[in-house]
């Protein structure tokens, strides 16, 4: 039968069998080599890999520093910007039109732009899509009010910087805006990331690492499909739950390490004088400086026409932010007491003859004569005086009050041009002032080193430094700029006794000054001179600077009117009105007071005023005026009146 | 075909077709094996309910106890009827491949359920256990004549038709578990070495066929190309991201490229069980079912694992020894069957998590959710456990009458 057959084993079979058992084993033991490989030999990789893979690190934003006034007033502070987004996955599929819709009627939310945004992130249902920015008050009322209705939708709350005072004082701000590549590289190592907003001019720029303070974080386990297990607390603010949507508890990974507000910023700025001299400058373009001669505080940096930086932060401003970086004239971006130069003309003068009593050249008394212009040497190409009949013969006090350019001319070619930079670098024109703003330009003094340097390429005889250009750089003009900033710099020094101040916005950032720079004859004959400027005196002649003049007060001051174009060019215009804007010239007015606390110098620049005496000193004798009638008897001048 | 009568009365010694009194004298150290897989089953399963549903916990319950009848079965059926009978249901597991590939239900891109309302079955399981029973009756009805070629050829033909059909749905994972199983059939059962390194070599010679595809192969093109092998684009993706890890670790290679991250991360003594992060936050798919390994690695680390390889290779070992210590062909082929079927889905399955292969659906056995391989898995273990009750019960027939009697006594009592 064939049963028999079927139980017959054949001899050696057991060895087959046994053969099998040995490949087996074989297997089994290759599987375990290959786990003791990824479990034991690269368990570090593996981890960091399943690390990565699950934790989230959730930055909690740190509020930038609020930036006060002399007072107190807040000048830019954070408030809450409310943001709707979409979680696409926490929507159902089939209410997901529905709720785009309702997005689109209740937010005015273009509906394409919607539509694209979720089709983008179909990979990652639980990223949060933005639906709108910065929604009003009625709105987010309307979407929390609707949750049933809206599944998926939330409101979060993020911190925005919010400027309080609009155009006044708004250049010195600065403004904020998205970090770009260059900013990042040399940051990212203080907690910056992509998308991050930083400060992009003025306090916002110049204290950036004070103002940003320090971002906070919490570690957050995550799905596979990037859904945080996270929720947000009734203000907005992203906590972690104790279990997560399918209900299960959760283990906090650690507590969250809070984020260090910015510090805040407490500025010299006085708001009252800032708003005072905005109003001064009202349709103008120029700008007023004032600072506390003897520690150089700002108390009013304005300049006209300006901005206001919520345009930058606010997303709504769009137009308006284009039209400012557009660059089209007047540029209202660019601060014009620190960021512009402009040809100082007759206040150079100044620190013209301050250099000439200071290098015994000239003492009090020396006099020279004016004809009503000048020659080198007595020969060749004449340099005219404004007076072109002439001031006769005057000393420095004389000319100082009556401007007279031949003084200076013959003065300039004593000092040479040599000690004329070097004492204007002194004196701080030419060079940054250091006040603690980005964006400061140096202006430029010209001498034999920029020359040779500017027509490096050039032959000789263009490299050169020759007599007639010192002549001209001892009125201010030529090459010669500098910032209204540095203008009054110079002035300080006069009123304060011959030291040169380190203009500063930043309450705790001064007050720095130099050694004493001159000897009190030296600043008590150049003070002389520019009493005599803004004097009423009876009779006449009285000096160039006499609209600046307040009954009972000490005032010194000197006018400027810096050339824009050539005189011989403007010739051919009979009356002022009738010279293209463009081309009038620029007027200055620069002045201090003695006999009041505390001692202020004062810059007025009037963009093509066309004449100091007319045009920039009223506004100086407001400005004084205002400043010591309002601002100074406000009780925070008592804490520096004692400097 | 034998008939029922037939096959009991030409029995020189007269047996019952099913016995249940066979089930009081199993292997003990098998059954506590099995016992102990099958609560690691339920414990991972828990596990999973964290992340997943709880549902697959009670269901791989209900399994098991669905498995215990099936094992019952298979222990206390003669397996010679059943050898007897293999023609019939290899016929019959050839026409149940044809309806799954005819109305068969979809599957991720695959027909390979057979819908019957209360629940799905999964046919291609079912032809594994019947595959073994079949080239068992094949095997010993040619005897010694399977050292000639021309049978030898016969074998794989036979074994070449369900599957064909098999990959046809396509199922790649259950046709390659048929490979190995004619292989160490045809070896226990006496084939000439020389063949079998034949076949092996002929088979080898699909590695540069493979080859000539793949070379030109574009995961990023979507098309069907026809191709010699007749491999699927998704199929050709699989084995190109096996071959380039890199490539689109997000998609085709997600699965190796985080299975390799779960196991990796559990290290010697694991994260501790439930605190799994990468099954736990769903980094992983399926790890409730091909990737239940990852789980156990992850949770329990190296010692887990090895704890469980040790405790899988102690049941295929046991298996193999009563494969060696059988009393008849019959026995020994169906053991080493089913040791062979288990042993492939073991290394194949963890060979795959721990990204020594490429992936393609094969579950493993105990720990895997999945009911149909769970009832192939149980049924073996039936088969497996019966094949020693055979010789007892031989040698109980072959005692004298009286000492029979007391073997029989002692058992009762």
């Amino acid at each position: 039968m064939t049963d028999n057959r079927e139980q017959e084993r054949y001899p050696g079979i057991e060895r087959r069998v046994q053969q099998i058992g040995f490949a087996i084993a074989a297997a089994l033991l290759l599987l375990g080599v290959q786990l003791w490989r990824l479990q034991v030999l690269s368990l570090n990789e593996f981890s960091k890999l399943a690390e990565s893979n699950r934790i989230w690190q959730k930055r909690l934003a740190a509020d930038r520093g609020i930036i006060y006034a002399r007072d107190g007033e807040v000048m830019a502070d954070n408030r809450a910007r409310v943001d709707v987004i979409i979680i696409p996955g926490e929507c159902p599929a089939d209410a997901l039109d529905t709720v785009c819709e309702r997005l689109e009627t209740w937010l005015n939310v273009d509906r394409q732009e919607l539509d694209k945004k979720i089709t983008a992130s179909a990979k990652l249902p639980f990223s949060q899509i933005l639906v709108k920015r910065d929604i009003s008050r009625v709105d987010q009322i309307r979407v929390e009010e609707n949750q049933h209705l809206l599944p998926g939708v939330t409101t979060i709350v993020h911190p925005q910087r919010r400027y309080l005072l609009g155009e006044t004082a708004g250049q010195i701000m600065g403004y904020l805006g998205e970090i770009n590549q260059a900013e990042l590289d040399q940051r990212q190592e203080l907690g910056y990331f992509q998308g991050d907003l930083i400060g992009k001019g003025g306090i916002e720029l110049f204290y950036e690492s004070l103002l940003h303070g320090q971002d906070g974080y919490m570690l957050v386990t995550k799905y596979a499909s990037g859904q945080p297990q996270l929720r947000t607390d009734k203000a907005g603010r992203p906590m972690i739950a104790r279990r997560d949507t399918i209900g299960h508890l959760l283990n906090l990974e650690a507590p969250p390490v809070p984020a260090r507000s910015g510090e805040a910023l407490n500025l010299t700025l006085d708001i009252d004088l800032q708003r005072k001299c905005d109003a001064l400058l009202q349709g103008e373009q120029g700008s007023i400086v004032v600072l506390d001669a003897d520690t150089g505080a700002v108390l009013a940096l304005a300049s006209a026409p300006g901005y206001d930086p919520s345009v930058f932060v606010n997303r709504g401003a769009t137009e308006e932010r284009l039209a400012l970086l557009s660059g089209q004239k007047p540029n209202r971006m660019t601060h014009r007491a620190f960021r512009e130069v402009y040809p100082p003309g007759s206040v150079f003068k100044i620190m013209l003859a301050a250099a000439g009593l200071e290098e015994n050249l000239i003492n009090a008394s020396t006099r020279f004569h004016c004809s009503g212009s000048y020659a080198i040497d007595g020969k060749g190409r004449r340099w005219n005086c404004w007076n072109r009949h002439g001031h006769g013969s005057l000393n420095v006090v004389e000319s100082l009050a009556f401007s007279c350019d031949v003084f200076f001319y013959s003065l300039g070619r004593r000092l040479e041009v040599d000690r004329i930079v070097a004492y204007s670098k002194l004196m701080g024109l030419g060079v940054p002032t250091g006040i603690d703003i980005a964006g400061e330009s140096a202006g430029l003094i010209p001498g034999r080193e920029w020359k040779a340097a500017m027509h490096a390429d050039k032959p000789a005889w263009e490299k050169q430094w020759y007599p007639g250009e010192t002549v001209n750089l001892s009125i201010g003009q030529g090459s010669c700029t500098t910032t209204p900033l540095q203008v009054t710099v110079m002035m300080a020094c006069i009123v304060n006794g011959g030291y040169r101040v380190q203009p500063f916005l930043r309450q705790e950032a001064g007050p720095k000054r130099s050694e004493k720079l001159f000897s009190d004859n030296t600043i008590k004959t150049v003070t002389e001179g520019l009493r005599m400027c803004v004097e009423r005196k009876k009779p006449a002649p009285t000096g160039t600077g006499t609209r600046a003049y307040i009954d009972g007060m000490d005032i010194i001051g000197k006018t400027g009117t810096a050339q824009v174009a050539s005189l011989s060019f403007l010739s051919k215009y009979k009356k002022t009105e009738d010279i293209p804007y463009p081309l009038r010239h620029h007027a200055w007015f620069t002045a201090g007071v003695l006999d009041r606390t505390p001692r202020i110098a004062v810059t007025v620049l009037i963009e093509h005023g066309h004449a100091g005496g007319s045009v920039a000193a009223p506004v100086a004798r407001d400005v004084i005026e205002y400043f010591y009638n309002h601002a100074a008897t406000k009780p925070s001048y008592t804490i520096t009146a004692g400097n | 075909m034998p008939s029922l009568r037939r096959f009991i009365s030409h029995q020189n010694v007269s047996v019952r077709l099913l016995n249940f009194t066979n089930v009081m004298r199993v292997d003990i150290w098998l059954i506590l094996n099995v016992l102990a897989l099958a609560v690691i089953g339920w414990i991972l399963m828990y596990s999973v309910a964290r992340s997943a549903s709880t549902v697959y916990l009670y269901r791989m319950i209900l399994f098991f106890c669905s498995g215990v009848v099936v094992t019952i079965f298979f222990v206390s059926i003669d397996y010679r009827f059943l050898v007897n009978w293999a023609p019939l249901f290899y016929l019959g597991s050839i026409a149940l491949l044809l309806v799954v590939l005819f109305f068969g239900t979809e599957a991720k891109g695959s027909e390979r359920w057979i819908n019957l309302g209360l629940f799905r079955l999964q046919p291609s399981e079912f032809s594994k256990i019947i595959m073994i029973f079949f080239l068992t009756w094949y095997l010993t009805k040619i005897g010694e004549k399977i050292r000639k070629l021309g049978w030898f050829v016969v074998t794989f033909l036979l074994v070449g038709i369900p599957m064909a059909l098999i990959l046809k749905q396509p199922n790649l994972g259950t046709a390659a578990s048929l490979a190995p199983l004619v292989f160490a059939m045809l070896y226990v059962a006496g084939c000439r070495k020389v063949h079998l390194v034949l076949v092996l070599l002929l088979g080898s010679m699909l590695v540069p066929v493979l080859w000539l595809e793949m070379k030109d192969f574009d995961p990023s093109v979507e098309k069907e190309t026809q191709t010699t092998l007749g491999l699927k684009h998704y199929q050709k993706k699989r084995i190109y991201a096996f071959l380039h890890p890199e490539y689109d670790y997000r998609g085709t290679g997600w699965h190796t490229y985080q299975s390799k991250i779960t196991i990796g991360s559990g290290g010697i003594s694991g994260k501790g069980y439930l605190r799994g992060t990468q099954t736990k936050l769903k980094y992983l798919p399926e790890h409730h079912t091909d990737f239940i390994f990852s789980l156990l690695a992850e949770e329990f680390g190296f010692v887990g694992g090895v704890m469980v390889i040790a405790l899988f290779a102690i049941m295929l070992f046991r298996g193999l020894m009563f494969a060696r210590d059988a009393y008849d062909m019959q026995g020994t082929l169906l053991a080493v069957g089913v040791v062979t079927v288990l042993a492939f889905h073991i290394f194949v399955n963890i060979a795959i998590t721990t990204g020594l292969l490429p992936v393609t659906g094969i579950p493993l056995p105990f720990l895997s959710y999945g009911g149909s391989f769970y009832m192939t898995v149980m049924a073996g273990i039936g088969i497996l456990l019966n094949v020693p009750l055979r010789k007892k019960e031989v040698e109980q027939q072959n005692m004298p009458t009286s000492i029979a009697n007391v073997e029989v006594y002692r058992r009762k009592g």
